[in-house]
């Protein structure tokens, strides 16, 4: 309390060397993968203004961002990537030939309740390739998941494959405003995990959408549908008229009469959509009933579209993706195809997946989102896809399978200068070692052999070189090979070569 | 020296209630002088109050210049932060109730609920603006909001009267603290379905670093909450004492205990009424009961049936329990602050 320790924001972690080492050679190996398909590096800023999260990302994200007013001037953190990878591509990439692949990685921020698992700072490190449409694409992004999951050696991975397209469809046959179809996404998820709470999800959006909070009783409907019979300008004018003569004023606020009658009229003849909202709901636990693998959930999804009336065209595209994908070689997968799978962003449009550990935790996930470019102020449609794993969980399920394999790049040789005297020289012997690829420390502290050997002893440095007057005056540096605990005196022209010739003959690790 | 412990009461409009709400408890203020601020609970004496500005109680408690508080809770939820220092102790001391709600001007007739405002959002964004909300309580109204669907907005964080934000035409609606609802009327603003953001009232909170560095004032705020929590505790009750005739103690509780309800917290308490004249052979006995309130009227008709007469009637004071479990509560947070 009143110590000046200063305590780390919850829900952020601060990486230690250990762990950093492992995560920067993770960062590193997943981007190799990701230029084997011709992604290149990009970088975009942390800090974001807010309006480019809201426009499309939807509202769980929304009220899940860190968002603040700086000067005035509305801000956030960014909550995830692909809606910055977009601004960036149509701010300067537009002119580039078309698919542009992009890789990323970095940290986002999201304000939700800590767990074993979820942090509020955590690293995205994904692709996105813009400017393509279809199953190829769609295909070519999964099978860089898989090949990033295969270059991690994470085994016992699941797939699962959605189309948000077959929901789509159905929501515009049933003629729901955007609004609308935007909320029935929104609680896709919910509906899919707990299809017990189907109705009262269906009571919950219709009420937001209206339903039945304007009942029709007597006079409201004899008036309303007199008013209906003039049509909306004439009615909004009489309403307005109306009003006025009974010494309401509809003046004083930021909307105008007009405004505020014409959408009571609106209101008053729009539809109960209660009945909308129980068929897409139905509808998204048919798709759920059918999940499963893909020799079995494709035909009878097909079947569910049809009952429902909808082309097979979502069917088709994820046979077809799935097709391509295992053509991309690679470890055979645990598939499961379910067009119920919504992903918590509300930009996706066409095919989607998630990429779980074998506990459970998602530790990957994307898809397609064919608006989002042209949301974002590009100058015409253009096709999407992309994905992202969570680092921090991806490198859980690596370490609790111990498959880290990281080179060691940790330090080979200390280099202790016996008197102040003796820096000069050892600085330039460091130099040297280093030039030769050998990681070395330098004793800046000037504390004495002894001290020194206990530091290299619990940093485990398994070299010690030392360097004083004696030394220099026979032209030789003392070579100390800490697990065999034996002392060599090496001429001083030697000395790089016997320290890489230790190196590589296994005393130590090879150096990376 | 033990450091006395340091209590801020809320000035202006709450301070009548809070002082009341004292004195019955038991814990009466005595100004030290009328145009002062600081003042003395005559049977505390090492306790010091100081009386500020509800609105900066919660950042004086935070910040550990007073070690407890007494202030509005919509306060407290707008200024929590989750490495505070504060502690809620009470929640609801039972006045200073109000409502923080969202009021669009009454000549939007098309809006009813909070389900328009979130489509009224949308389409304002659409035509190239943001619904503009006029509020002190930001992070509450925000996350308010976002959870109802209302994504599109700003708010303007006005600290003067809001009421008139919306006529003046520098905001679309507020959010705002009522009452009564009277300032909203006056101001042609209405509330909408579904629109109350919070319900508030007065609430003791404390600052956890500061009690659990100084035992003299651990003990002090115990013996406050002692006094607050019975009172709180006693005040929906009444006992009510009849006398029943019957041949004894046991036919008598049997009558009474047949209605369950009325058992009183563990059960009636039964005793012997000696009669005034020797020839009044009759036995009659003393039933009390501790019943809620609102049972009142049930347990006197119930009574009469169990062959009650001249029942009466009084005012519980205090109920203390095995322990204050408000104290319990607090005991826990300081040795484990962080859950």
């Amino acid at each position: 309390m009143d110590d000046l320790e200063i305590q780390r924001v919850r829900g952020t972690n601060d990486v230690l060397p250990e762990e950093r080492l492992v995560q920067e050679e993770a960062r590193a190996r997943l981007g190799e993968i990701f230029g084997l398909y011709g992604y290149e590096p990009i970088d975009t800023p942390v800090l974001e203004p807010t309006d480019l999260f809201l426009r499309k990302a939807g509202e769980e994200i929304a009220a899940r961002m860190y968002s603040f007013t700086h000067w005035n001037r509305n801000l956030c953190l960014r909550p995830e990537f692909t809606a910055s990878i977009i601004r960036a591509y149509v701010n300067h990439l537009q002119d580039r030939p078309i698919p542009v692949r992009l890789r990323y990685a970095g940290p986002t921020f999201r304000y939700e309740k800590p767990g074993l698992v979820r942090h509020r700072q955590f690293t995205e490190v994904g692709v996105e390739c813009i400017g393509a449409e279809g199953a190829a694409a769609d295909a070519e992004v999964l099978a860089v998941a898989r090949h990033g999951l295969e270059a991690m050696q994470v085994t016992g991975a699941r797939f699962v494959v959605g189309h948000l397209g077959a929901v789509f469809e159905l929501l515009s046959q049933l003629g729901m405003p955007s609004r609308a179809q935007s909320l029935v996404i929104g609680v896709m998820e919910h509906v899919s995990r707990a299809p017990g709470e189907a109705e009262r999800v269906v009571t919950r959006l219709a009420a937001m959408l209206g339903a039945a909070e304007e009942p029709d009783s007597g006079e409201d409907g004899a008036l309303g549908e007199l008013l209906h019979s003039f049509g909306p300008e004439r009615a909004a004018r009489i309403a307005g008229d109306l009003l006025e003569r009974a010494n309401f004023s509809l003046s004083g606020g930021s909307r105008s009469p007009s405004e505020i009658v014409e959408r009571l009229l609106l209101k008053w003849y729009r539809p109960d959509p209660t009945p909308a909202i129980r068929r897409a709901v139905d509808f998204i636990g048919e798709l759920r009933a059918v999940a499963g693998p893909p020799v079995e959930a494709l035909p009878a999804l097909r079947r569910v579209l049809a009952d429902f009336g909808l082309h097979d065209g979502p069917v088709l595209e994820v046979e077809a993706a799935l097709e391509y994908f295992d053509r991309y070689a690679g470890v055979p997968l645990d598939i499961r195809v379910d067009l119920s799978l919504a992903r918590g962003l509300r930009y996706y449009t066409g095919l989607v997946f998630e990429v779980y550990d074998d506990e459970g935790n998602q530790i990957a996930g994307g898809g397609r989102y064919d608006d989002l470019v042209r949301a974002l102020g590009g100058r015409g449609p253009t096709p999407a896809c992309g994905f992202s794993f969570g680092l921090e969980r991806l490198l859980a399920a690596v370490q609790r399978a111990g498959t880290v394999a990281s080179p060691d790049r940790s330090v080979r040789a200390l280099v202790v200068p016996v008197e102040s005297s003796d820096y000069g020289e050892v600085a330039t012997l460091a130099a040297e070692l280093r030039r030769g690829g050998v990681p070395v420390e330098v004793d800046v502290r000037f504390r004495g052999m002894r001290a020194n050997l206990r530091y290299a002893d619990r940093r485990g440095i398994p070299l010690v070189l030392a360097l004083g007057e004696r030394e220099r005056a026979e032209g030789v540096v003392a070579l100390r090979d800490m697990s065999a605990f034996e002392e060599a005196r090496v001429a001083r022209a030697d000395v790089v070569r016997a320290v890489l010739a230790r190196v590589r003959a296994g005393t130590t690790p090879e150096p990376a | 020296m033990n450091a006395p412990l340091r209590m801020a009461l809320p000035s202006k409009g709450m301070e009548d209630d809070t002082v009341e709400f004292l004195r019955a408890c038991g814990l009466p203020v005595d100004r030290l002088n009328p145009r002062q601020y600081r003042a003395r609970v005559r049977t505390l004496p090492d306790v010091e109050v100081t009386f500020q500005r509800a609105g900066d109680i919660f950042a004086k408690v935070d910040e550990g210049s007073v070690d407890l508080g007494i202030t509005g809770y919509d306060v407290v939820a707008e200024f929590r932060r989750e490495d505070d220092q504060v502690s809620v102790l009470l929640p609801e001391l039972g006045y200073g109730r109000c409502s923080l709600v969202l009021a669009t001007p009454e000549a939007w007739i098309d809006v009813s609920s909070v389900h328009d405002l979130s489509e009224i959002a949308a389409s304002t964004r659409a035509a190239g603006r943001d619904l503009r909300i006029a509020t002190k309580y930001p992070n509450l109204t925000r996350q308010f909001l976002y959870d109802h669907g209302v994504n599109y907005f700003s708010l303007l964080e006005s600290s003067g009267a809001l009421e008139a934000a919306p006529a003046l035409g520098s905001a679309d609606l507020i959010a705002d603290i009522t009452s009564s609802g009277v300032t909203l009327r006056e101001n042609r603003l209405k509330t909408v379905a579904g629109g109350t953001i919070l319900h508030s009232e007065a609430c003791l909170i404390a600052n956890r670093a500061e009690l659990a560095r100084s035992s003299h004032k651990l003990e002090n705020a115990r013996l406050m909450l002692e006094a607050m929590e019975a009172y709180l505790r006693a005040r929906p009750y009444l006992s009510v004492t009849a006398n029943v005739e019957g041949g004894t103690a046991e036919t008598v509780a049997r009558r009474v205990i047949a209605h369950t309800d009325l058992a009183g917290l563990q059960g009636p308490t039964i005793a012997r009424v000696y009669p005034k004249s020797a020839d009044d052979d009759a036995d009659w006995y003393a039933v009390t009961v501790i019943v809620s309130r609102d049972r009142l009227q049930d347990a006197v008709d119930t009574l009469r049936r169990a062959g009650a007469a001249d029942i009466t009637a009084t005012q519980l004071s205090y109920v203390f329990q095995s322990k204050a479990w408000s104290y319990e509560a607090l005991l826990r947070t300081i040795q484990a602050p962080d859950e």
